[in-house]
């Protein structure tokens, strides 16, 4: 039987902590546009708060107003804030979005989840869900948000927004 | 983290390394403490330190016998629980000898396994009820595997479902206790899941979603217990299977994997599929719990397999893929440099939960969920249901144990 010698690439080395240390050690280029969008009043407190920490490339919005009132508008007819009260468009904001991340509390504008929801889809963009309030009242707003949101999470605890986004490195 | 571990009862090592009353001493490494594990001539089980207290020689070497451990070295004799009982050099009935006490934990055996509660004896908790372990006997089967990594890097594989249709691709039509059931079809059929992760009273539901029919989802729901007890999703009517990922020391761990049923026996094939290391099973070296295919061998990759489509990595085995690529990342992987999506919300909010736990356990002895024995009784389940269904709510019963009824499968 020959016996195997273990070279220096051969895995026994390679993942030992010694040579874990030679692992480059430069940051990997990576999340560039993550938006982030509250979708009711208890969803825009939230992340006027959390929009105060230092992130990297992330932005906060507001809806502008009720997505339900556009009519047929579409994605192109929505209106966003930012937490400087600054409006812009959410197409605009898409353009170099990586990841859209909707927050809401129990009162999920429904019509713009789909809008949000449905202009990621052909952008190729991922969505990300987060209902905050008390788990026992927030069944229909994640209902709500399960179509547009290809993960999706409920919680009682805000700082579960802010864990997320920091995991994502936003 | 360590003090998190040690509200928990643990696997210790499985029933089957101490098969008879006065069986050798088993060395056992858990939260980087060295013990052995014996079972005395009353067929008592016990964990003590390794180490005579008398000149530090090793127990491991020690002669179980007429109630006892004995030291080979002096002849220093301990019962399970550590006590001295005998000390030869000294006088009879000694004193110093009822003084001489060393660490011990109470090692107790439930189904396969024998389990250890390593935290402070004021607080220990009932035993474990995984349903895993308190079937009848011949309904299920664990076997364990050395990992040479960090627990948390191995634990977080078994809630993460997005893998699963990549890296055990080639599992899914060949693996005697995966293979053959619709729920693969739906599996292979939709590579891009939806994920939705929901609070339990013990841990966290991970549901990952696939398109099945025109008007349903097929979901498959992975159950974690805190502090690393998790589920896979059945397929079929295969025996259920799961893990526990436990801490040898901060670069290695014990994988325990189960396999069970919950209303019929395992059939002769299936456990001689378990024992050829199918399934989540590993094969090991004779006499070990290292894996065949290990770091040392590069896991035996099998490049041509990886070509043809046999496997996904080239490595053979579920349970070796997992841990080839879980060990790749080194002992401790560096989490610095990772770069998480929003796909791995499951173990983003897995990290949360653990941190939080030990912060509350810390600042203001909070127990952990997962201690508390009504935690343990969860299952995994992988059904169909209407597009408009919320998997906690339709699958409340599904998701806990039931007597006597199957498991909720596809």
């Amino acid at each position: 039987m020959t016996v195997r010698p273990i070279l220096g690439s051969s895995c026994a080395k390679a993942t030992s902590a010694a040579e874990m240390r030679y692992r480059i050690d430069r940051p990997i280029r990576g999340r560039r546009g993550a938006r982030i969008v509250g979708l009711d009043a208890g969803a825009d407190l939230i992340i006027e708060r959390i929009a105060r920490e230092p992130w990297g490339h992330a932005r906060f919005f507001a809806l502008a107003g009720p997505v339900e009132d556009l009519g047929d508008g579409g994605s192109a007819s929505v209106t966003l804030r930012g937490v400087d009260g600054e409006k812009c468009s959410l197409l605009a904001q898409l353009d170099d979005a990586d990841v859209v991340i909707m927050v809401a509390t129990i009162a999920a504008d429904a019509a713009a989840a789909t809008v949000i929801g449905a202009a990621c889809t052909v952008r190729a963009i991922m969505t990300a869900g987060l209902v905050i309030a008390d788990v026992a009242r927030i069944d229909s707003t994640v209902a709500v948000m399960r179509p547009h949101a290809r993960v999706l999470m409920g919680s009682g605890d805000e700082r579960d927004v802010v864990d997320l986004l920091t995991a994502l490195r936003a | 983290m360590g003090e998190l571990f040690r509200q928990y009862w643990l696997p210790a090592l499985l029933a089957d390394e101490l098969p008879e009353d006065d069986s050798p001493p088993v060395r056992v490494k858990l939260l980087s403490e060295r013990m052995v594990a014996f079972r005395d001539s009353e067929g008592r089980y016990g964990l003590i330190d390794e180490f005579c207290a008398h000149r530090g020689a090793s127990l491991w070497f020690g002669r179980n016998e007429e109630s006892g451990l004995r030291c080979p070295y002096h002849g220093w004799k301990y019962d399970i629980t550590g006590q001295a009982i005998e000390i030869p050099s000294e006088p009879e009935n000694s004193t110093f000898c009822s003084h001489v006490k060393l660490t011990s934990y109470p090692l107790v055996k439930i189904g396969d396994v024998l389990w250890t509660y390593m935290g402070d004896p004021e607080k220990e908790p009932p035993l474990p009820e995984y349903e895993f372990a308190t079937v009848p006997p011949d309904q299920t089967y664990t076997s364990k595997r050395w990992q040479e990594c960090n627990w948390l890097q191995a634990f977080e594989g078994g809630i993460d479902s997005s893998h699963v249709s990549f890296l055990h691709s080639g599992g899914l039509k060949s693996d005697p206790l995966f293979k053959g059931t619709k729920g693969n079809d739906y599996n292979m059929g939709d590579l891009k899941p939806f994920f939705e992760v929901a609070d339990s009273e013990g841990g966290l539901f991970v549901g990952a979603r696939r398109n099945a029919e025109e008007d349903t989802y097929y979901w498959r729901i992975t159950p974690w217990v805190m502090p690393c007890f998790t589920m896979v999703p059945p397929r079929g009517d295969h025996p259920v299977h799961g893990h526990f990922w436990i801490p040898i020391d901060d670069e290695n761990c014990w994988t325990y994997s189960f396999d069970y049923h919950p209303v019929r026996p395992l059939s002769v094939t299936e456990v001689q599929a378990m024992e050829d290391g199918h399934g989540v099973h590993s094969e090991n070296i004779p006499g070990t719990f290292r894996p065949m295919a290990n770091k040392d061998n590069d896991y035996l990759i099998d490049r041509a397999a990886q070509k043809r489509g046999d496997t996904y990595s080239g490595v053979k085995g579920i349970a070796m893929q997992d841990a080839s690529l879980q060990e790749s990342m080194g002992p401790i992987v560096d989490r610095t440099k990772e770069m998480l999506v929003s796909a791995d919300s499951g173990i983003i909010k897995a990290r949360q939960k653990l941190k939080r736990a030990v912060e509350a356990l810390r600042d203001k002895g909070i127990t952990p969920p997962g201690v508390d024995p009504s935690h343990h009784r969860v299952r995994s389940a992988a059904v169909v249901l209407p597009r408009e269904a919320a998997f906690v709510e339709a699958c409340r019963d599904d998701l806990m144990v039931r007597e006597g009824v199957r498991q909720s499968s596809v």
